[in-house]
């Protein structure tokens, strides 16, 4: 219970903070736009095409903005030196980890709500119920690995460059899996629930993993 | 009974040595200073002392349980004031202290009690990022002593306080065994009974507040 409310707790004080200095989450929508804008005039787009492009387009635009959005996570506690402060309450580390994951996580659907509309109204195509629990599973196993490593890399100066390279190989199962259910939401071949249910086996095995590795990673 | 016991606590940052071969007893409700010049290890040796960091070796006991082992239960029991403040600065000074409550398990109606101690009562609801690197300082101090730590850990607790810094340290080191560290010879010789020297990571002195006046 008492993890539950820690881990609540840093996630309503990043979301809080982040609402009230505006960092993140409008530059990260000002990307996903922009990022959609440059593929659809990349890329010829039609009604047949668009099935089949825009589901590469939709990944590559959430990863990258992932990777900047987790990495802001710790970067920001370690520069106001923060971070210890917080270890040094003797509340768990898993607490901890969870709360940043979710507070993470959320400022990336937050996100996810501007990339989606967008994409409809860019590519013409159709946004499902399927599609989008698709991308909100996959953002919950992305969330706890690019916060591991970004917890991992924060007291480094090459931190934006190891993070991308720690996190994108882990990544790749949800990527893979959610291109196939985004793909057969969209109507391209494919099997949906497959994939769906893969999602939720990584998502289960990553939160397992993360939640272990987050005491050796936040403590040392 | 001894609230610290640090025997032979030695570090190494790279091949570099930070602290060598410390030994330090502080018996409850002692108040220890320890001065020492920029790059002395007073840092190093405070962290060490407060469990937020292990020490390449060495033996260290706090209020009687191992140190590295005991640490999540002994930060319960630490006030530690780090080196820069650490505060969340989107936040308001209430805020602040409400949410460092919430992770410590201790009752928020504690945080206006912690902000009248240093002073902040009118500061409540104005954000941390806005506070003078003085008040951000009283702030830190409140929050290190929302759970009514036995061993309070500061690490230059006078940096940008003013005048009534001394009064507001002594206030809260009452009754608490402390170890600070700070330049301030005057202060240390006014707040603790003990001073002790670090000199390139070496124990020069530990004595009496009489004996290294006189």
């Amino acid at each position: 219970m008492r993890t539950v409310t820690i881990a609540l707790a840093i996630t309503r004080k990043d979301l809080v903070s982040e609402w009230r200095s505006r960092e993140l989450v409008p530059a990260l929508g000002q990307f996903v736009v922009l990022a959609l804008v440059i593929a659809n005039f990349g890329f010829q787009i039609d009604s047949k095409s668009a099935p089949a492009i825009a589901p590469g387009v939709l990944w590559l635009a959430l990863v990258f903005a992932g990777l900047v959005a987790f990495g802001r996570a710790f970067a920001a506690e370690r520069e106001q030196a923060s971070l210890e402060a917080v270890l040094m309450t003797g509340a768990p580390s898993a607490a901890i980890f969870a709360g940043k994951a979710l507070g993470a996580a959320l400022m990336l659907v937050l996100c996810e709500a501007v990339l989606l509309p967008a994409l409809a109204l860019l590519f013409g195509v159709q946004i499902s119920g399927g599609l989008v629990a698709a991308v909100l599973l996959a953002t919950i196993g992305m969330s706890v690995l690019g916060c591991l490593f970004a917890a991992m890399v924060a007291q480094l100066r090459a931190r934006e460059l190891l993070l991308p390279l720690l996190a994108l190989p882990l990544w790749i199962p949800f990527i893979v899996a959610g291109g196939q259910a985004v793909q057969a939401a969209m109507g391209a071949s494919g099997d949906f629930d497959q994939a769906l249910k893969l999602l939720i086996d990584f998502d289960i095995l990553f939160v397992v993993l993360t939640s272990l590795a987050a005491r050796f990673v936040l403590d040392d | 009974m001894s609230a610290i016991v640090a025997e032979r606590i030695a570090h190494w940052f790279g091949s570099e040595p930070a602290l060598d071969a410390i030994d330090l007893v502080v018996d409850r409700g002692d108040h220890v200073a320890i001065l020492g010049e920029n790059g002395a290890g007073k840092t190093t040796l405070l962290r060490i002392l407060a469990t937020a960091m292990r020490p390449s070796s060495g033996k260290l006991e706090i209020m009687g349980l191992d140190a590295f082992r005991e640490r999540r239960r002994l930060r319960g029991r630490i006030g530690y004031l780090a080196h820069a403040p650490g505060l969340y600065p989107a936040l308001t000074a209430a805020e602040n202290l409400e949410f460092f409550c919430d992770l410590r398990g201790a009752d928020r109606a504690r945080v206006p009690e912690a902000l009248d101690m240093v002073g902040l009562t009118p500061a409540a609801r104005r954000r941390a990022g806005e506070l003078s690197r003085g008040m951000q300082q009283r702030l830190a101090i409140a929050r290190a002593m929302l759970h009514d730590p036995l061993l309070l850990i500061f690490d230059e607790p006078d940096a940008s306080l003013d005048a009534d810094g001394a009064e507001l340290l002594a206030q809260v080191m009452k009754g608490r065994t402390t170890v600070l560290a700070t330049h301030d010879q005057a202060l240390a010789t006014r707040l603790c009974q003990r001073l002790v020297h670090l000199r390139k990571g070496r124990l020069l002195g530990a004595g009496s507040r009489l004996r290294i006046v006189q």
